[in-house]
């Protein structure tokens, strides 16, 4: 037994007859064997398509090539590169690529394990967060090589489309829960070392929630989106005094503030769809209680709780975490319907929460106008929910759903391409429509792979069938296609953005429309539901821009936004309007709203507030108006922060060093897409388009 | 003016057949799977989510609209007689 490197050392010796040859590698299962170029063949017929003859073959010229050399030191990784080098030489590409180690330079990982990772902004620099990178990159070189054909992965290498979180290639992307499902079954899930029955007290049904949460974060790569929550714990808190339901939701907004357990350690993505009032297809709805039984009345009856814990709910993110800041976890989606307008108190409650939107911008207000009804999840993802759906809402256990991938298209390249020709410019973007829909279709034979082992497989969670239903209702599944440089496409096209003329936003307008047609074209021909959605595009819009700054520099630099001296680049994301532009904050929401309709899985509108403060009158008259004259889909007032790591005080805006103890240990946040993060860890196309963001304050 | 209409809509091809759009100003725009245009002009007038239910609908020259086919045939009506 070979207990060290030196003594293993003394072995290396090299004799004419390689069955005498006391060479050892050092294998990728952590031990040293001797040399037996016989596990050359064995992995050649277990791995590719070669015959024996030629792994024989190849296995003895690999032998032969390392006893010439007179290298001291093999390991399995060179062992199998070398066989990848006769693989080529003799035109056997196909299995080269099915011969393939995958895996990270040593020089990469010493950098990853001392630099942070800037591609996602909610990811704190530290060992989980190294381990979720290596375990991305290996994933991703597997997606690319195993998931996805050769003329989908190479697009997108090239930066024709982007292929959104290919390191979690084995999981779907973004879903919507329902309280609902644990309220009935309990916390039961595959794997578990102990089950729980139904909570019978609102604490433990928040615990349950926290844990399944976290359970789910290990199954989607993207948020985590709850329904109705608010409405769907009111039968818990009947008879409650206000003293514990603030209690409730303190603890909420900590447990899902804190939970830095997943994906790297960051916090679970979490979104809370919230309401003032009884949605109408819950109105009737038998209501769940403690102990996962019907209470005998329906969610109409518990408008008084609900009401009451979401107003907690909004005390809670005023007051901000210990520093005063605001939470970035779990985000408050309040949904308007029409019947908010009716409900009495929603004046009282609508200042209370744009109170919470100008001090601490936590708010995402949701319009779902006429006899729309939306789940929300993710920044600006969000299902319609249609008749069947609304027909499930009578067992709201079964209102899961989920967005399967998101593949972006990178719109500007293609005007670039297009060179002003309309005819060029539409069928390319049907081109690379047809890509996107034919990556998903990949995906989804992969997931459905993985689904197909059961609850022992890897998706076990998924499913598992409580209801009698897989958890994972992969015929309500969505397929993403998102854009990203709509407005660099009609600069590009045109010679203007968006903003600059009605010509502009008409044939912007044009192309979303043109896209959406595509995607109903493909939903029929692949029985799938391709779905436009504006990609939040947090690194991709960076990405996207230095891609094309390297092929396309002299067409891409009198389009790509930010500062190409020091690399503080991007597009402007998805269907926005150039976001320095100096627009009325009233005029931006309606402009860009009127792309909402036709982006069904979900859009949003920023209003960078800077440091200013609105008051909460305001921002309710703005809100109102927003409702009743736009057709945005969802907005967002977005203040920016500092906080003094020395003396704890937050302030209002960006600062370099502390107003009170001049401290420059400082810490600016605001929000990044489409939630807050710390400035310091956003990847330097975002760093751009902050210092170009036009803030409104003043105009509100 | 403009109509909007779409395939396979009895109202909007009875209105299309009753009148004489052109004459009166009015021009057609046929909502379907192959016109991106249509869509994208619907979309600017923000009734999307208006012809989810409600088809044909007239817009006016101030940009309001009117939907279902009572209200249009009444309106065109209005504007035959005037010229008339």
């Amino acid at each position: 037994m070979i207990h060290s490197i030196e003594e293993a050392s003394r072995f290396l010796r090299f004799e004419n007859d390689p069955t005498d040859m006391a060479l050892f590698v050092r294998t990728s299962s952590e031990d040293m064997k001797g040399w037996d170029r016989k596990r050359i063949v064995e992995a050649l017929l277990r791995e590719t398509k070669v015959d024996p003859i030629t792994a024989e073959q190849i296995s003895k010229d690999v032998e032969e090539l390392v006893i010439r050399s007179g290298i001291s030191m093999v390991t399995a990784p060179l062992v199998r590169e070398l066989v990848n080098s006769k693989l080529i030489e003799r035109g056997l590409e196909e299995a080269r690529r099915m011969h393939t180690r995958l895996g990270v330079p040593l020089h990469d990982v010493d950098q990853l394990i001392i630099h942070p990772n800037r591609e996602n902004a909610n990811v704190p620099h530290g060992p989980e967060a190294t381990n979720l990178t290596l375990a991305e990159r290996i994933k991703k070189e597997y997606a690319l090589l195993s998931v996805f054909s050769q003329d989908v992965a190479d697009a997108h290498m090239r930066g024709d489309i982007h292929i959104h979180d290919l390191g979690f290639v084995d999981r779907p992307y973004c879903s919507g829960q329902s309280l609902e499902y644990l309220k009935k079954f309990g916390l039961n899930l595959p794997n578990s070392l102990a089950i729980a029955k139904p909570a019978k007290h609102p604490e433990v049904l928040l615990a349950h929630m926290v844990k399944f949460a976290a359970a789910l974060q290990s199954h989607f790569a993207g948020a985590i989106g709850w329904d109705a929550v608010n409405l769907f714990f009111a039968p818990y808190l009947r008879g409650m005094s206000s003293r514990d339901i603030e209690q409730l939701a303190q603890m909420l907004v900590f447990e899902f503030s804190q939970q830095a357990v997943a994906r790297g350690g960051q916090a679970i993505f979490t979104d809370i769809n919230l309401y003032w009032e009884v949605p109408s297809h819950f109105e009737d709805v038998p209501a769940i209680g403690p102990g996962g039984t019907f209470t005998g009345f329906t969610y109409g009856d518990y408008l008084p709780e609900a009401q009451r814990f979401v107003w907690a709910i909004f005390d809670i993110l005023k007051e901000g975490d210990a520093m005063g800041r605001p939470f970035f976890f779990p985000k408050p989606l309040v949904h308007m319907t029409e019947r908010f307008f009716t409900t009495p108190g929603h004046e009282d409650f609508l200042a209370h929460i744009c109170e919470v939107a100008g001090e601490k911008g936590s708010t995402y207000f949701v319009f779902d106008r006429g006899s729309t009804a939306k789940i929300s999840e993710c920044c600006r993802l969000s299902f319609r929910l249609k008749e069947n759906d609304l027909r499930d809402a009578k067992e709201p256990w079964k209102m899961r759903y989920c967005a399967m991938q998101n593949v972006t298209l990178n719109l500007p390249r293609i005007a670039y391409e297009a060179k002003g020709d309309d005819h060029r410019l539409f069928s390319e973007i049907t081109r690379r429509m047809e890509l996107a829909a034919k990556a998903h279709t990949q995906k989804r034979i992969f997931i459905e792979r993985l689904l197909s082992l059961g609850e022992s497989g890897p998706l076990g969670l998924l499913t598992m069938k409580r209801d009698g239903e897989p958890y994972l209702r992969l015929h309500r599944a969505s397929y993403l296609i998102g854009m990203v440089g709509l407005n660099e496409l009609v600069q590009a096209h045109l010679g203007q953005e968006l903003h600059e003329s009605n010509e502009a936003l008409r044939f912007g307008l044009k192309v979303i429309a043109h896209m959406k047609l595509v995607a109903d074209r493909l939903s029929q021909k692949h029985n799938m539901k391709f779905v436009l959605e504006q990609t939040p595009a947090e690194s991709t819009a960076y990405r996207f821009a230095k891609l094309d700054l390297e092929s396309y520099d002299g067409a891409a630099l009198s389009c790509v936004k930010g500062n190409p001296d020091c690399g503080e680049v991007y597009y402007t994301n998805s269907t926005y309007l150039n976001v320095g532009a100096p627009i009325n904050p009233i005029d931006r929401v309606r402009l860009e709203g009127l792309f909402h309709p036709i982006i069904e899985a979900g859009a949003l509108t920023h209003i960078w507030l800077g440091e200013t403060r609105p008051s909460k009158d305001s921002l309710a008259n703005f809100v109102v108006k927003v409702f009743r004259w736009t057709q945005n889909d969802q907005i967002a007032f977005s203040p920016e922060f500092t906080t003094c790591l020395e003396c704890g005080r937050t302030y209002r805006g960006l600062r370099v060093c502390c107003p009170r103890c001049g401290s420059p240990n400082i810490e600016g946040m605001t929000r990044i897409t489409g939630y807050f993060s710390k400035i310091s860890g956003w990847n330097k196309g975002k760093l751009g388009e902050l210092k170009d963001r036009h803030r409104n304050g003043k105009l509100l | 003016m403009t109509l909007f209409t779409k395939e396979g809509c009895a109202k909007c091809d009875y209105i299309k057949n009753k009148f004489d759009l052109k004459a009166l100003g009015v021009s057609i725009e046929v909502l379907g799977p192959e016109n991106p245009d249509a869509l994208a002009h619907l979309a600017w007038h923000g009734l999307v989510g208006v012809a989810e239910s409600h088809m044909p609908i007239l817009v006016l020259d101030d940009s309001s609209y009117l939907v279902d086919v009572v209200p249009i045939i009444r309106h065109l009506n209005g504007i035959v007689r005037q010229s008339s």
